[in-house]
């Protein structure tokens, strides 16, 4: 069951993404010359680096992002890969690999949402339509995060806890079998969901340096 | 016309065979439950089968007193053949699916190094007795022991005319119905087992039966003996003295007969005694957790008119026993609470442990420790007969307890022997040589510098290059000879050198063990995580002895670890057991960022919630 509904969540989400692509760049009147392609690709490679306009503490919340993000990828391929591609459950030395980097993520996430929570808040004029257009190439403030950045942010963020605190609360010896089982299934779906969240928040993130 | 006559002559005939199926098949009195719980009272006659086929009845005044039949006794109320093709019988049936690998029966001959699983069913790893030339006969004799009967010890294979004459001697072994459900206090299967070395199987239930005394020994009786002959001038012949009042005037003998076999019958053949460096004694150690709570063996493993008893495990339907064994396992009564039984929570144990793991891994059998123990066996040790070995070296040496992953692909508790044994081998094909032969060729070699022990005297590589030279002249065998021991294989080379090497034919022979069960609080992990997943846990990286005769060459294994034997990466499970030492810290870390990452999705949540309201207010 959750192989395919894993399956479904991911198709939708990267033909969404695709499609979405698809639309701006015809809307835009963008070619698709191999050249483009490859500036776009470096351009990409850039967005790793570490800015030199960037202050002490933005090199520490790009850093953290970065490491959030190394993480995020090894525990999705971790926790999907045998779910998805060998039909069991995780374990072995994925399943070692998985738990390392599982506290390092739920670090990160913690200083993330401490950093960029004030950012990524919505404001007066996420509520009003007309500032929201107004708002959209601009580049400073608040105003950085844009409406979708944000959701899919607090998404991100509100999605950690019950990942989190489903996986811990059954390492103690607090719950029997059925509720165990209830709390992996918890902890396999919001780690879906995270990761649908997680694929669009930095597709919009990377939308939105591409614009700038 | 000729067609409807052939037809009408078909349905009869048809109808005659059916009609006469069916009279074998009726049932017997005993055969079918009233419903009563109460238990029937068996006053019933004695009889013997004699040699005309004739049931003759028993009395108390008969000249000479003859021992009673079980087949002439039980039979005329309850279906013996049925009930002789139950488990406990069927072993040398071919026909019959062999189920999941159980304890074998080991023979051992300490003098030519010899220590082997035996079976008639087809389990594997082990050995049929035909293959090391143990002849039906020869096989009761050495195990009748503590078999209930029947099977095997009807003697129906017999071959070899001198054991066809022996047979008539000391008659047949049939199926004892007193060895399980005669509850009197005075009924002594040890006596039994002194019967079946005396080879009086003809007596044997007599003499363990209560009411009776049997004297003499068949085994010293002529080919020509006749046991309905008295020789009075013979003080060998086996004789029959009936206690007195055991007749009633009706010539009716009282058995204390139950339905519900009372424990301590299953415990003669079903004994473990644990062998372990601090001396552990009988009575220090607790009973099965079951039977301190009242329940008997057989409140578990029942069982029908035909015998298949339950064995408990969660497959046997599939395996030759009846559907209704799957109702007996430990999850159809503790899933549910049946009859009270507690249903485990096992709180905070993730849900893999169940499918990698039977319940007996933590529940059942002694707790593992940084080496393993030994265990004696009713079976494999004679216990509770006269001629037990009280030695705690005494052959065979059985290793528990050994964590191993078991057919069904689950870990779960073993008892292991290392098979010893002299074999030729054709290609890669190893067969064992006939113990007759050893005996002549390596017993001679072995035993000279032999002391009286009752564990192994060990031998080195010169003695085994004689008696493989010793048999590599014996015409009989074909291939050349080789000497299996302590999970070692070893040959002559071209030099004439012995050489040693792993070989699949030296694989231990491992049987899953489903007793003494432990209750929650004394179960494996009881404490925390560590008591199988630290570097030094015994559930992986115990020692387990390998065991043989041949003194240990430099740089052999004389352990190995418990995770070989449940086919686990010795690296990655030395790794993952590492991890846990981390596992607090990664609590405290991901615990902590999910107390920070609440807090922050609390304080923009009434921030939101203080937005609102402001905007609420304004629009008031």
């Amino acid at each position: 069951m959750f192989r395919i509904v894993t399956i479904i969540g991911f198709v939708i989400t990267i033909a969404g993404i695709v499609c979405h692509y698809i639309a701006l760049s015809v809307g835009k009147g963008r070619r698709w010359r191999p050249i483009d392609i490859l500036r776009k690709l470096v351009f990409l490679l850039t967005l790793l680096f570490l800015e030199q306009k960037l202050s002490a503490i933005g090199i520490f919340r790009k850093l953290v992002y970065l490491l959030a993000l190394l993480c995020f990828v090894v525990l999705a391929v971790t926790g999907f890969f045998p779910t998805l591609i060998l039909g069991e459950h995780l374990s072995g030395y994925l399943l070692m690999v998985h738990a390392t980097f599982a506290p390092v993520f739920a670090g990160c996430v913690a200083v993330l949402s401490v950093m960029w929570a004030h950012n990524c808040r919505f404001t007066k004029n996420n509520l009003q339509q007309e500032a929201l257009t107004k708002t959209t190439d601009s580049a400073t403030g608040s105003e950085k995060c844009k409406i979708g950045q944000k959701i899919s942010f607090w998404l991100i963020v509100s999605l950690t806890v019950p990942l989190i605190l489903s996986i811990v609360a059954s390492m103690f010896p607090l719950f029997g079998t059925d509720i165990q089982k209830l709390l992996l299934n918890l902890h396999r779906y919001s780690a879906l969901l995270l990761a649908i969240a997680a694929i669009v928040h930095t597709y919009l993130i990377i939308l939105t340096q591409t614009r700038k | 016309m000729r067609k409807g006559l052939i037809i009408a002559v078909g349905l009869c005939w048809l109808i005659l065979v059916v009609s006469v199926t069916a009279d074998t098949e009726q049932k017997l009195l005993g055969d079918e439950s009233d419903g009563s719980r109460a238990v029937p009272v068996h006053l019933i006659k004695l009889f013997i089968k004699l040699i005309d086929g004739e049931s003759q009845q028993i009395s108390g005044d008969d000249e000479p007193l003859l021992p009673f039949s079980t087949r002439q006794t039980c039979g005329p109320c309850h279906n013996y053949n049925k009930i002789s093709s139950g488990w406990h019988f069927n072993a040398g049936d071919a026909k019959v699916a062999p189920g999941r690998a159980g304890q074998p029966w080991i023979f051992v001959d300490a003098d030519t190094g010899t220590q082997v699983p035996l079976s008639y069913r087809d389990w594997p790893g082990t050995f049929k007795p035909k293959q090391f030339g143990i002849t039906d006969w020869q096989f009761v004799k050495l195990f009748g022991r503590q078999m209930p009967g029947g099977g095997v010890g009807e003697l129906e294979g017999l071959e070899k005319g001198e054991e066809i004459m022996r047979g008539f001697v000391s008659g047949k072994l049939e199926t004892n119905c007193l060895s399980c459900h005669n509850a009197d206090p005075a009924y002594n299967q040890s006596e039994y087992a002194d019967q079946i070395e005396r080879e009086n199987f003809r007596w044997a239930v007599t003499a363990a039966c209560g009411f009776a005394s049997v004297d003499g020994l068949a085994k010293k009786m002529s080919d020509t003996y006749d046991y309905l002959m008295p020789e009075p001038s013979n003080p060998d012949v086996p004789t029959v003295v009936y206690c007195e009042n055991t007749f009633d005037h009706k010539s009716k003998v009282f058995f204390d007969i139950v339905r519900k076999v009372p424990s301590r019958r299953c415990y003669f053949c079903h004994s473990n005694k644990i062998i372990d460096e601090a001396g552990t004694e009988r009575w220090t150690t607790d009973e099965d957790v079951h039977l301190a709570a009242g329940l008997s063996c057989v409140d578990c493993h029942r069982h029908g008119l035909d015998h298949n008893i339950v064995r408990g495990y969660e497959d046997q339907g599939d395996a030759g026993g009846t559907c209704d064994s799957c109702h007996f396992t430990c999850e159809s009564c503790h899933a549910k609470g049946r009859l009270g039984a507690p249903v485990p929570e096992h709180k905070g144990i993730p849900p893999v442990h169940f499918d990698r793991l039977s319940c007996t891994t933590c529940h059942s059998g002694p707790l593992p420790g940084k080496k393993n123990s030994r265990v004696k066996t009713a079976r494999a040790h004679a216990l509770g007969t006269l001629s037990a070995v009280k030695a705690d070296d005494a052959l065979p040496h059985i290793e528990t307890v050994v964590f191993a992953k078991a057919e069904d692909g689950k870990i779960g508790p073993h008892n292991l022997i290392w098979p010893a044994f002299w074999a030729s081998m054709e290609g890669q094909v190893v067969t064992p040589i006939d113990m007759e032969i050893v005996k002549q060729t390596a017993g001679k070699i072995l035993a000279v510098e032999r002391t009286r022990s009752t564990g192994w005297q060990k031998f080195d590589a010169e003695q085994i290059k004689k008696v493989l030279t010793s048999l590599s002249s014996v015409k009989s065998i074909n291939g050349s000879p080789v000497y299996i021991a302590g999970g070692k294989f070893y040959s002559l080379d071209k030099k004439g050198q012995v050489t040693s090497a792993e070989h699949n034919a030296a694989e231990p022979y491992l049987w899953p063990i489903a007793h003494d069960v432990r209750p929650t609080t004394q179960s494996l992990g009881a404490g925390e995580c560590q008591d199988c997943h630290s570097t030094k846990a015994p559930f992986f990286f115990g020692q387990v002895a390998v065991d043989g005769p041949v003194n240990a060459e430099k740089n052999a294994d004389e352990y190995k670890k418990m995770l070989e034997f449940q086919q686990l990466p010795p690296f990655y499970t030395w790794a993952f057991a590492a991890s846990f030492v981390f596992r607090p810290w990664m609590k405290i870390i991901a615990g902590g960022s999910c107390a920070i990452i609440a807090a922050v999705l609390l304080l923009y949540a009434l921030k939101a919630l203080g937005f609102i309201t402001k905007i609420l207010v304004n629009k008031d």
